[in-house]
C-alpha cells in the first residue's frame, strides 16, 4: 500500500511539468533574452522584419478600413441631414465670427509686415530649414494600439523616398518623426510617444521648454483614439513668462526638428504642470506629410577679407539706425554755449541726422535754399537754455 | 425545439477568433471603440483558460507566442515583450489551475485577477529594459483591468467552471 501510494505521488509530481509547460517556460526565456538583450528591437534581423512586418500590415489594413472608412462618411452625411437647419444657423453664425477674426488678423498681419520691413527681418519661411520642397504626403494605415507605444504607419516608405529621419506634419503642426522606413511604409514617432522629447519654443515669450510625451489616457480621451495625448513641458527655462493659451513651436534645438513647426498650446493644468494641447490632434490624424530636414546652413567660419565690412553705414543696423534713431550726444560736450531753440513743429519730419558728430566735425545743418533748418532736439541732449539767452550769432541748427 | 449549445470546439474557435481580433484591431484606424485601452486584452483570456483546459498540449504556448509576436508586430516592438508577457499568463493560469482543486466561477475570476495583476507587475520589469525608461505600465494596467472586469462574461469560450475537464494535482 505504501509502495502504491508513493508511485501515485511520483506519477503526479511528473504530471505537473507537461509539455506545454516546458515549451512555455523555453519560450519565456527566449523571449525575456529578446528583450533583455535589446535584439528583439535593434538588431539587423528584427529591424528587417519589423519592416517587412508593416508593409504587410500596412496591406492588410487598407483592405480592412477601405469599406468602413468608405462607409463612415456615408453615415455621416444620413446623420446630418436630421439637424440640417441647425447646423447651418451654427455655420452662419461661426461664419460671421470668423470675418471679424480674419479682419483683425490681416489688419495685424499688414502691420506685422509693415514692421518686419522696418527692421529688415528675413522671411519667416514655414519650418525653417525644412525641405518643403521634397516633402512626401503620405496616409495613416495603421494606428499602433499598443500600450507601451505611440507610433503610427504612413503608407510612404523607402520606395517613396523617405528616411529615417524625416519630420512627419499634418495641416496643423508637428505630428511626429519618422522613426523606422520599411520600402512601402514608415513607422511615425508620435510626439505622445514616452521616448518623444521635443525642443520648443513659445513664440510670444520665447520659453524655452522640452516636450516630454506621457501617453496617458485620461477619459475624455477616449473617445477620441487618433488624438494625441498632451505632452508635458519640462525643462522649463523661465516660466513665469509662458502664457496661458500661447502658441508653442519647434525651437530648432538639438538639430532634429525644424525651428518654427506649430506644435501646439501651452495650458497649464490643476497641479501646476504645463502641457501643450497638439495642434496636430484638432481634427483625426489621417493625412500626414513627411519632410526632410535640410538644416540651416551655417556661418563661415572666417569671412572673406575682401567683401564688405558690416558694421559701416551700408549695413541693416546702421541704415536702421541711421533712420530710426537720434543721434547720441557727444561725449565730451563743449562748455555750454548758448544754442538757438529749435521751431516748434511738432509735425516736421526730422532730416537724417549724423550719428555721431565730433567736436572736430561739427554738424552743422545746412539748408539747401538758406533757410534756417528745423531740427529737433536730440533726445540725450544736455539741459537746453532759455532762448532768451541765445545769441544772435550762434549759427542755426547746430546740434552738440 | 430545443436549441443545442454550442460545442467546445465552437466555443474556442470564437475565443481563438476574439483573441486575434483583440490584438489587430487596436492598430486599425476604426475608431473609438476600438482603441486601447477600451478594447481588453483578449489574449490574458486565451492564456488563463487556455492553461486550465489544455494543460499538455503544445499548441496552446506556441499560439500564445505567436500571437503576442503579432502584437509585438502591431505596436512596433521590441519583438519579445508581449510573448513574455502572455506566456507569463499561461504559466501562472497553470499554477493556478494546479492549486484550484475544485474552482468555481468566483474563484476563476480571482484568479484571472492575480494572474492579471502579475502580468503587470512582469510588464513592470520587462517594458523599461525593452523601451527605456520613460514607458510606463499604466496603459497596460487599464487594459488588463478592464479584461479583468469582462472576464466571467468571456470565460465559456476559455474554459469551463466545472472541475471535469481540469487536471488535478496528483491523478494520471
Amino acid at each position: 500500500m505504501a509502495r502504491r501510494r508513493s508511485s501515485v505521488r511520483r506519477a503526479g509530481a511528473a504530471r505537473r511539468i507537461t509539455p506545454g509547460v516546458l515549451i512555455a517556460i523555453v519560450l519565456v526565456a527566449g523571449a525575456s533574452v529578446l528583450v533583455f538583450t535589446h535584439a528583439g528591437r535593434n538588431s539587423g534581423p528584427a529591424q528587417g522584419a519589423m519592416q517587412a512586418g508593416d508593409d504587410g500590415a500596412a496591406v492588410a489594413g487598407r483592405a480592412a478600413t477601405g469599406p468602413l472608412r468608405a462607409g463612415e462618411s456615408v453615415f455621416d452625411r444620413i446623420a446630418a441631414l436630421w439637424d440640417e437647419t441647425g447646423r447651418i444657423q451654427r455655420l452662419e453664425q461661426e461664419n460671421r465670427d470668423l470675418r471679424v477674426w480674419r479682419d483683425l488678423a490681416q489688419r495685424l498681419a499688414e502691420r506685422n509686415a509693415r514692421y518686419e520691413a522696418l527692421l529688415r527681418v528675413p522671411h519667416d519661411a514655414f519650418g525653417e530649414g525644412a525641405d518643403v520642397e521634397h516633402s512626401i504626403a503620405a496616409q495613416l494605415v495603421l494606428d499602433s494600439g499598443g500600450p507601451f507605444m505611440r507610433t503610427l504607419v504612413a503608407n510612404a516608405g523607402a520606395a517613396h523616398g523617405v528616411r529615417v529621419g524625416y519630420i512627419a506634419v499634418n495641416e496643423n503642426g508637428l505630428v511626429g518623426r519618422v522613426v523606422s522606413v520599411g520600402q512601402q511604409t514608415s513607422r511615425v514617432l508620435m510626439l505622445d510617444d514616452y521616448n518623444s522629447r521635443i525642443p520648443v519654443l513659445g513664440e510670444g515669450s520665447r520659453v524655452r521648454a522640452v516636450l516630454a510625451g506621457q501617453a496617458s489616457h485620461p477619459p475624455d480621451l477616449y473617445t477620441t483614439p487618433f488624438q494625441p495625448q498632451s505632452p508635458r513641458l519640462d525643462f522649463i527655462v523661465g516660466a513665469q513668462s509662458l502664457r496661458e493659451g500661447e502658441r508653442m513651436i519647434t525651437s530648432g534645438d538639438g538639430g532634429l526638428y525644424p525651428r518654427g513647426i506649430p506644435v501646439g498650446v501651452a495650458h497649464r493644468d490643476t497641479d501646476g504642470q504645463w502641457h501643450v494641447a497638439l495642434a496636430a490632434a484638432q481634427r483625426p490624424i489621417d493625412f500626414v506629410r513627411l519632410l526632410p530636414y535640410a538644416g540651416v546652413t551655417p556661418p563661415e567660419p572666417t569671412a572673406a577679407p575682401n567683401q564688405a565690412p558690416p558694421l559701416n553705414s551700408t549695413s541693416t543696423v546702421a541704415s536702421v539706425g541711421h533712420s530710426t534713431m537720434a543721434p547720441p550726444p557727444t561725449l565730451a560736450p563743449p562748455p555750454a554755449t548758448p544754442r538757438p531753440r529749435p521751431a516748434l513743429d511738432a509735425n516736421a519730419a526730422a532730416p537724417p541726422q549724423p550719428l555721431r558728430p565730433t567736436a572736430t566735425q561739427p554738424a552743422v545743418a545746412q539748408p539747401s535754399n538758406g533757410e534756417p533748418a528745423h531740427t529737433s532736439p536730440p533726445a540725450h541732449a544736455p539741459t537746453q537754455t532759455p532762448p532768451a539767452q541765445t545769441p544772435a550769432t550762434a549759427p542755426a541748427g547746430t546740434l552738440r | 425545439m430545443i436549441a443545442r449549445a454550442p460545442s467546445r470546439a465552437v466555443l474556442r474557435t470564437w475565443g481563438f477568433v476574439l483573441a486575434v481580433a483583440s490584438v489587430i484591431l487596436p492598430a486599425l484606424p476604426l475608431g473609438p471603440l476600438f482603441a486601447q485601452p477600451p478594447i481588453p486584452l483578449a489574449v490574458l483570456w486565451a492564456a488563463y483558460g487556455w492553461a486550465a483546459e489544455d494543460e499538455s498540449s503544445w499548441r496552446a504556448p506556441v499560439l500564445l507566442a505567436l500571437l503576442g509576436l503579432l502584437h509585438d508586430q502591431m505596436a512596433g516592438g521590441p519583438y519579445g515583450l508581449f510573448p513574455a508577457l502572455y506566456l507569463s499568463a499561461y504559466l501562472i493560469g497553470r499554477i493556478a489551475a494546479v492549486v484550484m482543486s475544485s474552482p468555481n466561477l468566483l474563484s476563476l475570476w480571482g484568479g484571472f485577477a492575480v494572474t492579471a495583476l502579475l502580468t503587470v507587475a512582469i510588464a513592470r520589469i520587462l517594458a523599461p529594459l525593452g523601451l527605456g525608461d520613460n514607458v510606463s505600465v499604466e496603459p497596460y494596467a487599464e487594459a488588463a483591468l478592464i479584461t479583468t472586469i469582462l472576464f466571467p462574461f468571456v470565460r465559456p469560450l476559455y474554459m469551463s467552471a466545472g472541475p471535469s475537464s481540469r487536471p488535478q494535482p496528483g491523478l494520471r
